[in-house]
């Protein structure tokens, strides 16, 4: 083995403290980063007790470790978290910095046994202290994160009505607001298919639609008819969300309901006739100032049509209000009945009804009211009371004020009323 | 890698347990003026992801512990891990230190200075016994739940581990506590190798 020829130098050179100490604390070696770092320099020290520069070092502790050292011949450390400093030095980082002083390791290793000295090695550990700091106190902030995420999705479940399926529409997952509101359990929704939500009313190409935003990774909102397990029709509005995976492939689907069902029900009350049933004169006017004003070809193209009960007030007089409702309810089902699906028919006021044909000419328009004619004139009210009705006719032409066409088709009525009623008259 | 031990190496590895945990004991009192008893150490050959269970078996669940950890290298290196409730380790800072009400500092680098007296002693002796040098990192000491003391997650990288496993009790202080000597794979190996060794030169 090669002996060292300058320990001295090589101890100098170290980037941390080392002295040499008896067990009466006698200094026999100061290297020079204690010197740079305490600012006693080695002339000053060596040969004199610590205890001289450093009477607040714990002595009882520090002889302990210093016999530990020596007797069982392994190193000793003080707690490098500690507070409390072996020596306090101060930091000089300007920048960052969260420890004015110096976090230290000590290590106290044993040097000459029966001269009972050992070697007290000092390392500068306030980088690693520091990032050790900061790491506590990110987990501190992550673990309130995470609580509070986790209140928040407590609270979540409990007040939103939330699906989360696969790719495929298996669900696998639910809030429990969505298990209550359509009165499922959370375990018998889990795997099944969304599909199981499908309503008959909602037509197909608004499924389509769905399907082709989201898969096109597009949110889609919309509104749809679910029924309860129990069989009891909502209407929820709905937000399907697509989720994608790290490399940007779907992976899954999130859906957010809310419950529109009372606001579907008064919507339907507002535009209803509470006795007919059909569309009300203020649905009417919704539907036609919307036409005027947008003046789409594919919507301006239609007929308009007023049809009137003939002799509904001496009905009313002869055999009551009750059997005029039954005339008006019977003469509206005829309407609604011999017409299209695409055809408007509402209550226009007493005993006059409004329809909006669409896409026919005014002879097509012409045969089929006759038809219609015909079919009131079928209904018996008690199987005795015979009912007619009276159609004015008229065509929309394009840009013209709706107040025009009510004239003429007004004219058209009155011409059939006049010529004898239980007819259609075209203007 | 043939981690097996066979009854003899057994036999021996106990035998120097026992000769490393008699000479903890004598180091504690010489120094710590502390006389306690070590119980028979267990010596358990298990795969890594028991540790924690094994562990949880010999603590109270509810309560706070001091857990700390001292690593040792070399041919034979590993972990010595030593688990104080906290009742144990206000004893000892009050003994130690000579305080009534020692601070969390001072119980600390009490449960540190125990640890490394521990340690020190008891892996030198067996590795003396092994004829093999091992070196000493600075121990660091935790206060934590009993449930946090060992994460599966963290061990689940070796295939076996040694735990070799006592009780210290100190009855007149009231301190007791269990230590853990953790050592893993090539070290279990190096381990029997080493017992392997030392059985040829004492029975020839």
């Amino acid at each position: 083995m090669i002996a060292l020829k300058y320990p001295d130098i090589l101890l100098d050179s170290l980037e941390n403290g080392h002295m040499i100490i008896d067990d009466k604390f006698i200094v026999s070696y100061w290297n020079r980063w204690l010197s740079i770092n305490t600012q006693i320099p080695k002339g000053e020290i060596i040969g004199k007790s610590l205890k001289e520069f450093y009477p607040e070092i714990n002595y009882k502790v520090f002889y302990r470790k210093i016999r530990t050292a020596l007797v069982i011949g392994t190193p000793t450390f003080y707690d490098t978290n500690s507070s409390t400093k072996f020596i306090s030095m101060n930091r000089n980082k300007v920048t960052t910095s969260s420890l004015k002083l110096m976090q230290q390791q000590v290590t106290i290793s044993p040097y000459i046994l029966h001269e009972n000295k050992v070697m007290v090695s000092i390392y500068d550990i306030s980088e690693l202290f520091e990032a050790k700091l900061l790491i506590k106190k990110e987990i501190v902030k992550v673990s309130r994160l995470n609580d509070k995420l986790e209140a928040e999705k407590e609270i979540i479940d409990k007040n939103i009505m939330m699906v989360k399926t696969s790719f495929d529409g298996i669900i696998i997952d639910v809030s429990t607001l969505f298990c209550q509101f359509f009165e499922f359990e959370k375990d018998f929704l889990l795997g099944k298919n969304i599909s199981i939500f499908k309503s008959p009313d909602i037509p197909e190409a608004t499924y389509k639609e769905l399907w082709w935003s989201v898969k096109n990774k597009k949110s889609w909102s919309g509104e749809l008819k679910n029924k309860t397990s129990s069989g009891v029709e909502k209407w929820v509005q709905t937000r399907v969300t697509p989720i994608m995976d790290e490399n940007g492939e779907l992976s899954e689907f999130s859906a957010v309901y809310h419950d529109i069902t009372n606001e579907k029900l008064l919507a339907q009350l507002y535009i209803t006739d509470p006795l007919t049933k059909l569309y009300n004169r203020a649905r009417f006017d919704e539907v036609i100032n919307f036409i005027v004003k947008h003046q789409r070809k594919a919507d301006t193209d239609f007929i308009l049509v007023i049809a009137d009960v003939d002799y509904f007030k001496s009905i009313n007089d002869t055999y009551g209000h009750q059997v005029g409702d039954e005339a008006l309810v019977s003469v509206a089902n005829s309407l609604k009945n011999s017409l299209r699906e695409d055809d408007l028919v509402a209550r226009w006021g007493g005993e006059e009804f409004v329809i909006m044909l669409k896409n026919v000419t005014l002879d097509e328009a012409k045969m089929i009211m006759e038809k219609v004619r015909e079919s009131v004139q079928k209904i018996k009210i008690n199987d005795t009371i015979s009912i007619t009705a009276s159609f004015g006719l008229t065509k929309y032409i394009i840009g013209e004020d709706t107040k025009k066409t009510f004239k003429r088709v007004d004219d058209a009525l009155y011409e059939a009323k006049n010529s004898g009623r239980n007819r259609v008259v075209i203007k | 890698m043939n981690l097996e031990f066979n009854e003899d190496q057994i036999d021996t590895l106990k035998e120097f347990i026992n000769i490393s945990m008699g000479a903890a004991t004598a180091s504690l009192a010489n120094l710590l003026d502390a006389f306690g008893t070590m119980h028979i150490p267990k010596i358990d050959i298990c795969n890594s992801n028991e540790l924690a269970q094994k562990i949880e078996s010999t603590i109270d669940l509810k309560s706070m512990y001091y857990a700390t950890k001292q690593l040792f290298t070399g041919r034979f290196g590993g972990e010595c891990m030593f688990i104080i409730s906290e009742d144990s380790a206000k004893n000892l800072g009050r003994h130690l230190y000579n305080v009534t009400t020692p601070s969390r500092d001072d119980i600390n680098d009490a449960v540190i200075e125990l640890t490394n007296i521990l340690t020190s002693t008891i892996v030198s002796r067996l590795t003396q016994e092994l004829n093999t040098q091992v070196q000493f990192f600075v121990p660091s000491s935790q206060f934590i739940d009993a449930n946090s003391i060992v994460h599966c997650e963290d061990v689940s990288d070796y295939s076996k581990i040694i735990i070799i496993s006592t009780i210290l009790d100190f009855k007149d202080q009231k301190i007791n506590g269990n230590i853990y000597i953790l050592t893993k794979d090539e070290a279990i190996e190096s381990l029997r190798v080493l017992i392997d060794k030392r059985i040829e030169e004492i029975y020839g």
